[in-house]
């Protein structure tokens, strides 16, 4: 790499610090690209040289992020036993606890993935292939286990599941609720998803 | 409204018609408030400026000013009217033999009214989610909770002795409403219609239903 190259990734890592840090603060709107740029301690030009928008920003601080939580959850997935519904539990109670880490960040995520103005959105919520698929394979273990009723729609059980795990976020936008009240929540909701789930008899 | 003291009808019956005045400042009022609502369906909430929004209602910056103290407080209004309509749609066909169809009956009228104005509820979303308005918009909106109509319905079933008596009706009201905003991910990015809407929550009602049945 040239001098040039490595220079510029500098800045580029720079930008995405001060941007994550910025976004969790103040939010998407008021951190303005010249705040994310004086905070990273670069000019604004040079942030337009890696990145074409702030939502571009957004977008990669949220890709890198996503890679540092499937490294986090990585190590975690192939170790994990019992039911289906275990398996889900554990899952969302690794997300809350990663997400709401920087939860202002992550509500940002979710208020600018409805946006249709601000450019291209790399992933709206609730698309994330990596989990849809891993969740399905648990669905289906289930089935084969019968503990989970054989005409099961995944998808639509997956819909449901990310739908409830993302709005009870809404917890901690108005109430400040903490990780642990979310996914005791999740788990009591997650026992009535699949208690309706079970086999008819 | 039949429930007023008769001093306050005695008092009524003496108000004067609406002076031309008060007329026109209605009339501003409502052709700001259309002129706001084409704008944020059209460019989202950051998109659109007041002065847009003045020029489209063809008047000046100053006379929006004097309806309405921001754009904030514009964009309540309208989402707050939205949500009254909304709720409306909703309860007028929030009926059915069992939970199962009035859920599906009143979610579906809810579907029809925000797919003919799906950016409006996108821009809500947005809104609703983001840390300085979010709180203002959410007040708004709970004004008229659409949780309390999916709460009657189960409070009907579970009378009825369709559902369990230990049913617990907020969470489950909570979650039938989350996963019927959620499904609006795919109308407004996969262009899904009424009629994929209307089966992956019909699937998602019966599984929620069924982990909530008597017996």
């Amino acid at each position: 790499m040239g001098v040039r190259e490595a220079q510029k990734l500098a800045t580029r890592r720079r930008v995405l610090d001060a941007a994550s840090d910025l976004f969790n603060e103040i939010g998407f709107e008021d951190a303005t690209v010249r705040a994310i740029a004086n905070r990273a301690g670069v000019s604004v030009g040079s942030v337009f040289t890696t990145f074409t928008s702030k939502a571009d920003i957004l977008n990669q601080v949220m890709q890198d992020r996503l890679e540092a939580l499937y490294e986090e959850t990585g190590r975690i997935i192939p170790l994990m036993r019992g039911s289906t519904a275990d398996r889900c539990r554990s899952l969302f109670a690794m997300l809350y606890a990663f997400e709401m880490r920087r939860v202002k960040l992550f509500l940002a995520h979710i208020a600018v993935a409805y946006r249709w103005d601000v450019g291209p959105i790399g992933r709206p919520f609730g698309s994330n292939q990596v989990f849809r698929d891993l969740m399905t394979t648990w669905l289906r273990d289930g089935v084969v286990r019968g503990d989970i009723r054989i005409d099961v729609d995944c998808q639509a059980v997956i819909d449901l599941l990310l739908g409830v795990y993302a709005w009870n976020y809404r917890l901690a936008a108005a109430e400040n609720a903490d990780s642990d009240r979310l996914t005791a929540l999740m788990d009591q909701q997650i026992g009535m998803i699949f208690d309706g789930l079970k086999p008819r008899p | 409204m039949n429930h007023l003291p008769l001093r306050s009808l005695a008092g009524i019956a003496q108000v004067r018609r609406p002076t031309q005045r008060a007329l026109a400042k209605q009339r501003t009022r409502e052709k700001i408030l259309a002129a706001a609502k084409a704008l944020f369906t059209e460019k989202g909430y950051e998109g659109a400026t007041i002065r847009d929004i003045a020029a489209s209602a063809g008047m000046s910056t100053g006379a929006v000013f004097a309806s309405f103290t921001d754009k904030s407080d514009l964009f309540n209004e309208i989402i707050g009217a939205d949500r009254e309509s909304l709720f409306e749609a909703m309860r007028a066909e929030a009926v059915g033999a069992s939970a199962e169809e009035a859920l599906n009956s009143m979610f579906d009228a809810g579907y029809r009214f925000t797919l003919a104005d799906l950016p409006l509820l996108q821009a809500t979303m947005s809104v609703s989610w983001s840390p300085d308005l979010g709180a203002q918009v959410r007040g708004r909106l709970n004004r008229r909770p659409i949780t309390e109509l999916v709460g009657e319905i189960l409070t009907a079933s579970i009378e009825r002795g369709e559902l369990s008596r230990h049913t617990n009706v907020a969470i489950v009201s909570q979650m039938l409403w989350d996963c019927y905003l959620a499904n609006f991910r795919h109308a407004a990015f996969e262009g899904w219609g009424l009629n994929e809407l209307r089966a992956r929550l019909a699937e998602q009602i019966r599984v929620i239903l069924a982990g909530v049945r008597a017996g």
